[in-house]
């Protein structure tokens, strides 16, 4: 008994058992977090100024994070643009997931992001109150929007003239043996199936110059404004290029407008739109190059491609822009920035932009895009 | 009848006795094929439950398994056009968003339980608290996420991986807190008494007798929060933003990615690479998820107190 | 140490001062602070939630009113812009009811199953099988169900659509073959919470009391005539708590049924129709959103917080109910 006792009371008299060996896991593991919280993957490089021209050799840059986001129409661009800087500067990290323009541009008026990819000015989006005297317009690269569909039976590459997509999208032609898609395509036995119309559920860039052509060609039939929310419920609805592209891919009948990058890459059948002359122009990155060309820069670097009317020239091509504010905050930051840009416009434009499935900047265009680099004020 | 009439005996065969008319051919077949089909539909929903689940489990293991290699586990996340492996960022983000989550939950979460066994039968302010985590239970995760937006998003402006720690933590704390409290009242009251008959404090008896008593109990809860963090998504898309291309193993800097988000982003993806990616964050995850239930399974069984 | 089972609870008795020093009451005392901190954390977290996000979401009450919740005019990024988030309401309702008229069959069956039904060696089996449910995260069965889901039952759909055809109610309620709809989500919701149905749907069978069962089957009920009489009719309140809860877990649902459910705003009794819902566009669109139509996404999200909380205070008292009705019979 008084074993037991003193047993007790010596175990009680004891630190307790249990309790140091819990907190000194805890306290582990809490360490363990701090010092990562801690850790921080510094370079202490100089960084340099990087004014544009050919990036042949590697400068060295300070370690930054790029976090970007936007148009998910040149994410197929930006991404593989990134990775490809990435290997080229250690340290650097670009992230830019693509959610859409009107996410981007408003990421980037809430702080969040350092730059955005856009289709659109960030005017024409609504709740954007950044002062656009402060931000620069980069164009990147140029594209088709390609009329993809998903349709079994048809072999053969379909027509459509703007005023059939117009009422298409609409919802005034609901079949795809309808009349008019018919007389776009003599000769071709159209299937009796419901067409599923699908368009882009979130904020788009695409969406807005899709629905810029269409308003510009037929606008008795499409009578809602050009806007990055598609105007009607028709049909279903998707987030982002790829995601319209899924949608097109597992449903039977349906058709969609997707990027030229995602619809190949996707493996999508798309067909050719009838330009102002009647005739039917494939979608091409030569097509869309044609009708960059022909559109008048404005002195922000804006410009619209839609609907050109020149010969050979895709008559639903769409441009897009990386957004960044004038004058940088972050020096590290700002000099990755300069530093990305400047690779956008040399090895972007030769390599990634046809590997990827855009079309590279015409030569006049580039030229005024490479000597806004330097109105990029980095401190 | 008159109470001199005795009523006539039974007309039935000698053999007959009472419990003979019990036996299943008395009854009418009417009741016996309700039974037999009541125990049939009862057996077509585990088959109904079983199935798609089955069928869920097949498919990742087989869409996720090629994907899966030591690669994918620690490369960057490459851009979706490319095939190959890497879910690095993904992996370490999920480790360390939830680490993060568990660190803030898990004691707060313990304690607050502690109070309303130790302290507070019958009181008031226990009873509050075990309602309202009753009632967090139930709170949708996206509302957690968007209490953490205007709480702390806003206002750093930046977007972080602690940022969905504390979404995390906000879910796991009434998880914790129920099994946590679960646990503590199963711990014999003859436990505390002896330690307080010893002259300990009751502080001192909580913190080395109670709660090592209820300690696997305790940590089999806390494993299924954990469980339950890792798999959240809806909070983390907006919290810490949907990609981080490199690995880092900082909360507070420079965003992070979870499995459970780049599944999400990729879902949707049409491009081979990017799905076959996603396939195997699937399979990972419910990796990582299952080990966590089926040791919070073995730890409850084998090595808690049973109540007495 | 002979346990005294007949001493009424009284709580713990204090230890004699003469045995604790002055340092360790310090202790206790602040320990019990700490803990009661720490317990009211939930509390002042629900607070907190209740409080910013019904701030951060006032202007829209503000300039909308209550045709927030009453009218299906959703515009907001329009230069009048109009927040009417009816659709959104009625589609987690449509989801959510869909979802628990399938699973609420299946998880009772699965309680009844696990509770009187099954040969002891198929109920460990179950009870793990019902746990891996529970365990896979909703973004998996969101990714399952697009890859894997979406030619079936666009195919089923499509036969069921055309079988209806006809007649009278069935064939506005079943047209079409959208694989991503009201269905396809409410059915991959269903599977989500009947793991938390089957839970306490067994725990409320579990305490019928043995006496109730054993009385039935005493008086010649079949099997099946002793469950829907003893325990079910027995259990009624507490299956109704279970099955709120999950009506306000299916109601809170939102990565499997944001990629499912189509993104397209639509009030329609056709279940194979494309549809949208709270907690999903939140998800989808907070992103993009800035001043009033963020507020208006805070709102949904302040809505679906109301309508979680009341199921599941709702809930809890109904199982209370059937716990009290039965507990000490």
């Amino acid at each position: 008994m008084t074993t037991d006792l003193t047993d007790r009371t010596s175990t009680t008299e004891m630190s307790p058992r249990h309790a140091p060996r819990w907190m000194a896991v805890a306290a582990v593991a809490a360490l363990g977090l701090v010092a990562g919280a801690c850790s921080s993957s510094s370079k202490t490089t100089t960084p340099t100024t990087n004014s544009g021209g050919p990036a042949t050799t590697t400068v060295k840059l300070a370690s930054a994070t790029l976090n970007g986001d936007g148009s998910s129409f040149q994410a197929v661009f930006d991404q593989e643009a990134a990775q490809e800087f990435e290997s080229l500067h250690s340290g650097i990290t670009i992230n830019y997931p693509g959610n859409g323009s009107t996410t981007g541009v408003t990421d980037l008026q809430k702080g969040l992001v350092n730059f955005a990819g856009t289709d659109l000015p960030i005017t024409d989006i609504s709740g954007i109150t950044i002062d656009p005297t402060t931000i620069l317009y980069f164009p990147t690269v140029v594209a088709p929007i390609t009329i993809s569909y998903n349709l079994s039976g048809v072999s053969k590459t379909l027509d459509f003239s703007g005023t059939t997509l117009a009422k298409i999208f609409a919802g005034t032609i609901t079949n795809w043996n309808d009349p008019a898609i018919a007389k776009d395509n003599p000769g071709v036995t159209l299937p009796n199936e419901k067409i599923v119309p699908v368009h882009r559920s979130d904020g788009s860039g695409t969406t807005r110059n899709f629905t810029l052509y269409l308003s510009k060609v037929d606008p008795t039939d499409w009578t809602a404004p050009p806007s990055p929310t598609f105007p009607n419920n028709l049909g279903t609805a998707a987030a982002k290029n790829a995601g319209v592209a899924s949608a097109i891919e597992s449903t039977s009948g349906a058709i969609g407008y997707v990027d030229y990058a995602t619809a190949t890459s996707a493996g999508l059948k798309y067909g050719e739109v009838l330009n102002y002359a009647g005739k039917p122009i494939a979608a091409t990155l030569a097509g869309a190059a044609t009708a960059a060309a022909a559109a008048t820069v404005n002195a922000d670097l804006t410009y619209d491609p839609t609907n050109a009317q020149v010969a050979d020239a895709y008559p639903i091509t769409a441009p897009t822009w990386i957004v960044v504010y004038k004058t940088q905050t972050s020096a590290a930051t700002g000099d990755a920035l300069k530093a990305f840009l400047s690779f956008i416009y040399s090895t972007g434009q030769t390599h990634v932009a046809g590997a990827t499935g855009y079309a590279p900047l015409g030569g006049a265009l580039l030229a005024k895009a490479q000597a806004q680099l330097s109105d990029l004020v980095v401190p | 009848m008159s109470v001199t009439e005795l009523p006539p005996p039974p007309v039935s065969s000698p053999a007959v006795s009472p419990l003979a008319s019990l036996n299943a051919s008395s009854i009418s077949p009417l009741r016996r094929l309700r039974n037999q089909m009541a125990t049939g539909l009862i057996y077509l929903a585990v088959l109904v439950a079983a199935f798609p689940l089955l069928l869920l489990v097949i498919y990742v293991v087989r869409r996720g398994a090629p994907a899966i290699s030591l690669n994918f586990l620690t490369k960057p996340i490459p851009s979706p056009l490319r095939k190959g492996p890497g879910m690095g960022p993904a992996v370490v983000g999920t480790i360390v968003i939830t680490g993060w989550a568990t660190a803030m939950a898990v004691p707060l979460g313990i304690l607050g339980a502690v109070y309303v066994t130790e302290y507070g039968t019958g009181n008031r302010v226990s009873r509050v608290v075990r309602f309202m985590s009753d009632v967090m239970a139930g709170v949708p995760s996206i509302v957690m996420g968007l209490f953490i937006f205007t709480a702390y998003t806003v206002k750093v402006h930046k977007l972080t991986g602690f940022g969905g720690s504390l979404a995390l933590a906000c879910l796991m704390l009434p998880i914790v807190i129920r099994a946590t409290e679960s646990m503590l009242s199963l711990v014999p009251r003859e436990l505390r008494e002896a330690s307080y008959a010893l002259g300990t404090s009751k502080s001192r008896t909580v913190l080395t007798v109670v709660i090592p008593a209820a300690l696997p109990g305790i940590v089999s809860g806390c494993l299924l929060a954990i469980a339950r963090a890792a798999g959240e998504t809806a909070p983390l898309i907006f919290l810490i933003g949907t990609l981080q291309a490199h690995v880092n193993w900082n909360v507070f800097k420079n965003t992070n990615t979870t499995l459970s988000a780049q599944i999400f982003v990729n879902a949707t993806q049409p491009f081979p690479g990017a799905l076959s990616r996603a396939w195997g964050a699937a399979l990972t995850l419910i990796v990582m998820v299952l080990v966590l239930t089926v040791a919070a399974r073995i730890i409850s069984s084998r090595l808690s107190v049973k109540a007495r | 140490m002979t346990a005294t089972a007949t001493r009424p609870e009284a709580p713990p008795p204090p230890a004699p001062p003469s045995l604790k020093a002055n340092g360790s009451r310090l202790a206790d005392r602040s320990f019990r602070v700490i803990t009661m901190a720490c317990g009211l954390a939930v509390l002042a977290v629900l607070v907190l939630i209740a409080v910013f996000t019904t701030n951060k979401a006032y202007p829209v009450f503000r300039v909308a009113g209550l045709s927030f919740v009453t009218s299906r005019n959703w515009n907001p990024t329009a230069t009048h812009p109009s927040f009417g988030a009816l659709a959104f309401i009625y589609g987690t309702l449509a989801i959510s009811v869909i979802a628990l008229v399938v699973a609420v069959p299946v998880s009772l069956c699965l309680a009844l199953f696990l509770t009187e039904v099954a040969p002891r060696r198929l109920r460990l089996p179950v009870i793990y099988l019902i746990d891996l449910l529970a365990a896979i995260p909703s973004v998996v069965f969101g990714l399952w169900a697009l890859a894997a889901l979406q030619k079936p039952l666009s195919h089923f759909y499509g036969h069921v659509s055309s079988g209806v055809h006809g007649i009278p109610v069935l064939d506005r309620l079943f047209q079409g073959n959208n694989s991503r709809d009201f269905f396809t989500a409410g059915l991959v919701v269903a599977l989500m919470i009947t793991p938390i149905i089957t839970s306490l749907t067994r725990e409320v069978f579990a305490t019928v009391p043995v006496a109730q069962k054993e009385a039935a089957l005493a008086l010649g009920a079949t099997r099946w005539e002793m469950m829907r009489t003893s325990i079910l009719g027995y259990g009624r309140s507490g299956v109704v708590g279970a099955v709120m809860l999950g009506l306000g877990r299916a109601m809170g649902e939102t990565i499997a049924v944001a990629l499912l459910i189509g993104s397209i705003p639509s009030i329609t009794v056709n279940l194979f129709h494309p549809g949208d819902a709270m907690a999903s566009v939140i998800v989808n669109q907070f992103g993009e959103s800035s001043g009033t139509f963020t507020a208006a996404l805070v709102g949904l999200g302040v809505v679906l917080f109301a309508i979680t909380i009341l199921i599941n205070i709702a809930a809890r008292a109904f199982v209370a109910r059937s716990e009290k009705a039965m507990g000490k019979a």
